[in-house]
């Protein structure tokens, strides 16, 4: 197959098991990100690909030739490292020609190259300085455009937002799925942040503690989370987790807690006690008249983006987390919790999901 | 105690010290310039007529005496302390940097090892060395030999590049030689073209430093040289002893030795504390 | 997609775990050039030999080490060595701190003093030891005389055995508190200004933000400062030898200027080497103490950076 493919990646430093088995598939033309909090493993991951991770073993397949066992100069990939990682003492044309000196392009097809991918990422006017020189924005486009240059078959980016000021940093992130479409690599994206994710990935490989918790489209990741731990990593403000009560409908099953009751088909309800309910704050759903729904009074409101989030306290004295647009309602007053417009469920021992309820996703549980 | 009066002992006591530690240099080099007479005159005497004469019997390797004329090999001491002392820290920059460069970036247990040896023999008494290979170099046909004098110097220069340079190239992040590799260069490219020009100035100051100390030693070329071929802190000392030798021409002789040093240490001043603490203390 | 394409190598074998030997090797090289002679000296040390009585060689255990027990010109060497090196380093200390102090400011004039008083410090040891030999010379030594203004005429210095211990003493506190100063002065210009000008605030009286602030803060360099010259000092030879070559007597005769002559002069290679690994347990002693201190140091100023 064309792209990225690797197989059972592991590395350990001393007795620590830092990579445990990793699998992945990116097809050429495809954007997978890598997300997962720090220590999770990502930037090592990226490392044990690029062939600059001695402790990593594991099978590593680009255009379906096998490179783990070549340097990292022989393998056809290009790295945005997380700190830039600039080279201080040359400049910024000079960084970026770097690739393409390599390969022993000449000066003058170089040159056209390095000026057309600078251009294309808006650093041309300072081609000459050194990094020292550059604003953070223009290191982390020159670090970039290096990567770029020499239009791999892969391309590894680690976090490269990261040092980014906000504007900026919205700012690529509509311009980076076009750019990175047309260059047509297997592209890794490593971030911390779900929006971005959500913004320029194909698909999500969430990683947490050396190993993936699940590798799905951006939207079943944040629908659909495989696990607890996803469901709280993968979401602003993270997804209420709610101990439920089982009441069984016919051929569906309720799951009651805090005044909302989704229901679930096709759930296996022996053994299971008390599982939880998954819900994120923009889908409670809320009455502001008291309508024979279960009061809840809110404790605190916090303005966020465009949204008002509301510390809520139920009627049976769990505490949830709404969001609401619009007018933002008092602390002290009451609301109704009517329900819930999506939810999932899990199991309460492993953790695993069990079964989603409403009607965002086509999603086999 | 009143400020102003603090000042006055403060700068009293700073005068007494410049005194103290530059007078010898500034007398003999006075002593350099004057006459045998005006040398022996007592009490010495600030103001005199300077002269050049014993420069000139230095430097010419020949000096008229009321006994015929002597031939003064002091050039040829000079000669053998630059030789060394660049030829030392020559082979110890080659042997040294990339030998750094393994200990910094790869955890090998021989590595370990040899930083260690290396590192405890420069505390250790020179003798403890110098004694048998004293022996050896006999045996081996290496006494009073260049090559032999320059290969036992190491134990002078190398441990000093090899502990000040290690340290320069463990302050550098290594990720900026993983994007070159990734690049796509070799990792001698990235040797020579990015972990060498960043350590630069930890290179210089580790150099600039072993020449200082292989210029200053007196006791390797003591044991394993003989008259031709030793360095000027031997060479000046039997000098000394030799008879009908005028004492202007030692004085002259000691600032010509002391010289190249003492520019050195000027030029390169910053370095020298971090260079002198093995990297323990910045300067 | 690109149009060109790295390079493939024909082997697949990772070179690079042979690396970092390869680059290492020429060092293991000189590295066990020092541990031959190294061997071979405690072999000697072993061994009953000298070289003007090549068949009397022979294994006699620790009968050197035994000999020295009741040897006086052994004790004399520990005597002589131990004074050497307590009053280098104690003077050297003090008189170090004490400029550093003075110094401390980042001022101008404080920089181009402070690189002024370096100088003795690159002079060679035995060339010092030629100078202040010029300068203490009885005839027309500047020394001499300025002596003989305050009473002291015929002061021998370095040729009479009472006054020969302050001679070198002397020129070993001139070659070498510099280095004290230097390393003293780096580590007051690293420590934080925050307790310091906290105290002045406070009105909190000088005597005692140096014993109870400075001085506290200042001791790791103080420890670092102190092994490497005590170090330097037990050992020493140059300075002496070129003085006076262990004399007068054997009023001078250190460790390595007596294993020195013992091998020179008397060509008693056993005897040498066992005073030498004497000099050298002492020695390693103080070397591991230090290294320890200066890992700790290093830390310290990696944590700071």
């Amino acid at each position: 197959m064309s792209g990225l493919e690797i197989s059972d990646i592991r590395a350990r430093f001393g007795h620590a098991e830092v990579l445990r088995g990793i699998d992945c598939r990116v097809a050429a033309g495809e954007t997978v990100v890598l997300f997962g909090p720090s220590g999770a493993g990502k930037t090592t991951l990226l490392r044990a690909i690029a062939g600059v991770e001695p402790a990593a073993s594991g099978v590593v397949r680009i255009d379906g030739r096998e490179v783990q066992d070549l340097e990292p100069e022989h393998r056809p990939l290009g790295m945005a490292f997380q700190n830039f990682s600039l080279y201080p003492h040359l400049s910024a044309y000079e960084n970026i020609a770097s690739p393409l000196r390599a390969r022993r392009l000449r000066s003058q097809e170089i040159e056209v190259r390095v000026r057309r991918v600078a251009e294309l990422l808006r650093i041309g006017h300072v081609l000459g300085h050194i990094p020292r020189e550059l604003s953070n924005g223009q290191k982390q486009r020159t670090a970039l455009a290096r990567a770029l240059v020499a239009e791999p078959p892969v391309l590894l980016l680690d976090d490269p937002l990261r040092n980014v000021d906000a504007k900026l940093r919205y700012e690529m992130r509509l311009e980076l799925p076009p750019l990175l479409r047309k260059t047509g690599a297997a592209v890794i994206f490593v971030t911390q942040d779900f929006r971005e994710a959500m913004a320029l990935a194909d698909r999500v490989v969430v990683l947490r503690e050396g190993a993936v918790l699940q590798d799905a489209p951006a939207e079943e990741v944040y629908e659909a989370p495989a696990s607890v731990p996803v469901a709280q990593l993968f979401g602003d403000p993270p997804m209420n987790l709610l101990s439920a009560h089982l009441v069984p409908e016919g051929n569906r099953v309720r799951a009651e807690a805090a005044g909302m009751a989704p229901s679930f088909a096709d759930l296996d309800i022996t053994h299971l006690e008390r599982p939880f309910l998954g819900v994120r704050p923009e889908d409670v759903l809320l009455a502001s008249r008291p309508a024979g729904g279960a009061h809840a009074e809110i404790l605190a409101v916090t303005p966020l983006h465009d949204r008002c989030v509301l510390l809520l306290r139920a009627a049976d004295g769990t505490e949830l987390v709404a969001s609401v647009t619009g007018a933002a309602p008092e602390p002290g007053t009451f609301v109704s919790i009517a329900g819930a417009r999506h939810a999932v469920l899990f199991d309460p021992v492993n953790g695993h999901r069990l079964a989603i309820s409403g009607a965002r996703t086509e999603v086999a549980a | 105690m009143p400020e102003p009066v603090i000042r006055v002992l403060r700068g009293g006591a700073l005068a007494l010290i410049l005194l103290f530690f530059l007078f010898p240099i500034l007398w003999i080099l006075l002593m350099s310039f004057q006459t045998n007479a005006d040398i022996l005159r007592i009490p010495p005497r600030l103001g005199f007529t300077p002269t050049l004469s014993n420069y000139v019997a230095l430097l010419s390797g020949k000096l008229a005496t009321s006994s015929g004329t002597l031939d003064i090999t002091f050039l040829r001491n000079l000669g053998n302390s630059l030789l060394l002392s660049v030829a030392s820290v020559a082979a110890s920059l080659v042997l040294g940097v990339p030998a750094a460069y393994a200990f910094a970036r790869y955890r090998f247990r021989l590595g370990e090892s040899i930083a260690f040896t290396l590192l405890s023999f420069r505390f250790a008494p020179p003798l403890l060395v110098l004694l048998p290979l004293s022996l050896y170099f006999q045996i081996l046909g290496l006494t009073n030999t260049y090559g032999g004098l320059i290969w036992v110097y190491q134990l002078i220069t190398l441990p000093l590049i090899l502990w000040i340079v290690r340290g320069y190239f463990e302050d550098a992040s290594p990720d900026i030689e993983h994007a070159y590799r990734v690049d796509g260069h070799s990792w001698w490219r990235t040797f020579t073209r990015i972990a060498i020009p960043l350590a630069r100035p930890g290179i210089a100051a580790a150099g600039l430093l072993a020449f200082i100390f292989a210029w200053n030693n007196f006791v390797f070329a003591l044991v394993l040289a003989s008259a031709d071929k030793q360095p000027v802190t031997v060479g000046a000392l039997a000098f000394v002893t030799a008879a009908g030798i005028q004492y202007g021409q030692i004085a002259a002789a000691i600032v010509l030795s002391i010289l190249p040093t003492l520019a050195l240490a000027l030029y390169a001043q910053r370095w020298l504390v971090e260079g002198l603490s093995l990297g323990a203390v910045k300067g | 997609m690109s149009d060109f394409t790295l390079p493939v190598p024909a082997r697949r074998w990772r070179a690079g775990r042979l690396l970092p030997y390869l680059l290492s090797l020429p060092s293991l090289l000189v590295c066990i050039g020092i541990v031959i002679p190294f061997v071979a000296s405690a072999i000697y040390s072993l061994q009953r030999y000298n070289l003007a009585f090549p068949t009397g060689r022979a294994f006699i255990g620790f009968g050197n080490y035994i000999s020295f027990l009741s040897d006086p010109s052994f004790w004399n060497t520990v005597e002589v060595s131990v004074i050497y090196t307590v009053a280098t380093v104690g003077i050297e200390l003090l008189l170090g701190l004490a400029i550093a102090m003075l110094l401390r400011e980042r001022t101008f004039l404080n920089n181009v003093i402070s690189v002024a008083l370096m100088l003795p410090l690159m002079t060679a040891p035995a060339l010092a030891s030629l100078m202040w030999k010029l300068m203490t010379n009885p005839g027309f030594g500047v020394l001499s005389w300025a002596v003989s203004l305050i009473g002291l005429s015929n002061f021998k210095w370095a040729s009479d055995p009472h006054t020969a211990m302050l001679t070198v003493v002397l020129v070993d506190i001139w070659v070498y508190t510099p280095f004290i100063m230097i390393l003293l002065l780096a580590g007051l210009r690293s420590l934080p200004p925050a307790p310091f000008e906290a105290a002045r605030l406070d009105g909190v009286p000088a005597r005692f933000v140096f014993f109870r602030v400075t001085l506290p803060m200042l001791s790791p360099f103080i420890v670092t400062a102190c092994l490497f010259r005590l170090l330097d000092s037990i050992q020493q030879f140059d300075i002496i030898y070129a003085m006076t070559q262990g004399g007068p007597g054997d009023s001078l005769m250190v460790f390595q200027v007596g294993a020195y002559l013992d091998f020179f002069q008397y060509t008693n290679v056993g005897r040498s080497a066992a005073l030498l690994m004497v000099l050298w347990v002492i020695t390693y002693f103080l070397s591991d103490r230090f290294v320890r201190q200066w890992h700790k140091l290093r830390e310290r100023r990696q944590g700071h950076a």
